[in-house]
């Protein structure tokens, strides 16, 4: 991909992958759901999925799967409020962005 | 490498982490693997690149810890606007400038007659004392350079005499060693002024001429 993704946006892709799982999900599964939209490394997502269970934003538990205990991460109420900011900026701001390209081309059409 | 082998050269390479911390990485990573399923281990492993890698995220992670909790989205707003006001306070500061000139020139004005002389002055005590002690060193250099060669001719006199006249050859024997072994101490006395001194003087005397300068603002 061109662009880049700095840390509050792949914190939002994070939290958003996240949170589509009511009950949690496990880390290769976050990192192959994050990997689907943005090209990332494998070992990218420790520190993220670290920083933002330091900041309270995730909550992890083990459970049993497959003979062994899985950690699991879950979504905060304190996540979920910084994942509405994120999303909220993010309509702003690519709102924004896409205003200035169409209206480039429909300048250029003219 | 395996992921046996994978997993004990990151444990290795995290020694220096706190153990809360180490058991955490390990155990992400043993999960990882595991739910990757053996099928994916060597596509994991190539993916993840090498132990030491894998333990270098972590601990950039771990470092970052601290910074990032403060550069949430609030306060990176936050400053955005500390900048602007930086900004203004710097316009007005600009603005204020050359008020703050002409009141000076105003002052240079009045107090031309008396800071020329004073600065005449000034600039003569300078030249003064860098010329005196130019002339200490050339007279310590010279010192140094003589007085061990007189030394070494009283005591070739002292040789030649020593057997015609005893007691005129061990006297000017005596007085030639002392002068060389003073001269040698003028010498080094000379060598350390030079090494040690001599900077320490250029340094204040540039910040002397700085001081003045720097307040003006023409030199930071």
């Amino acid at each position: 991909m061109v662009f880049n993704t700095g840390a509050a946006l792949l914190d939002a892709i994070v939290l958003a992958v996240v949170s589509m799982d009511a009950e949690g999900t496990y880390g290769y599964k976050i990192t192959q759901d994050v990997r689907q939209v943005i090209e990332i490394s494998e070992s990218t997502l420790y520190p993220v999925l670290r920083r933002l269970l330091k900041d309270g934003c995730l909550e992890v538990y083990d459970m049993e799967f497959g003979g062994r205990n899985r950690r699991y991460y879950k979504i905060t109420d304190a996540g979920t409020a910084q994942l509405n900011l994120y999303i909220s900026e993010w309509q702003i701001y690519s709102a924004k962005i896409s205003n200035i390209f169409t209206g480039r081309r429909k300048h250029e059409q003219n | 490498m395996n992921r046996t082998e994978f997993m004990n050269e990151l444990q290795r390479l995290l020694w220096d982490i706190p153990e809360s911390e180490r058991r955490e990485a390990l155990q992400y990573y043993n999960d990882y693997f595991d739910d990757a399923g053996p099928e994916n281990e060597a596509k994991v492993i190539k993916e993840l690149g090498s132990p030491e890698q894998v333990a270098k995220t972590i601990r950039e992670g771990m470092f970052e810890n601290g910074e990032y909790t403060e550069r949430g989205y609030e306060d990176e707003r936050f400053l955005d606007r500390q900048e602007v006001l930086d900004e203004r306070t710097g316009h007005r500061q600009t603005t204020g400038n050359p008020w703050k000139l002409l009141s000076i020139l105003l002052l240079c004005l009045i107090l031309f007659p008396v800071i020329v002389p004073l600065c005449i002055v000034l600039v003569c005590i300078l030249v003064a004392v860098i010329v005196g002690c130019i002339g200490i060193g050339i007279a310590a250099i010279v010192t140094a350079a003589v007085l061990p060669v007189i030394g070494i001719i009283l005591v070739g006199i002292a040789f030649y005499n020593l057997l015609a006249a005893p007691a005129v050859g061990i006297t000017l024997g005596g007085i030639g060693f002392l002068l060389l072994s003073v001269g040698i101490l003028t010498f080094l006395l000379a060598v350390w002024a030079c090494k040690t001194l001599a900077p320490l003087c250029l340094r204040a005397v540039i910040a002397v001429i700085r001081y003045p300068l720097r307040k003006a603002g023409v030199v930071r």
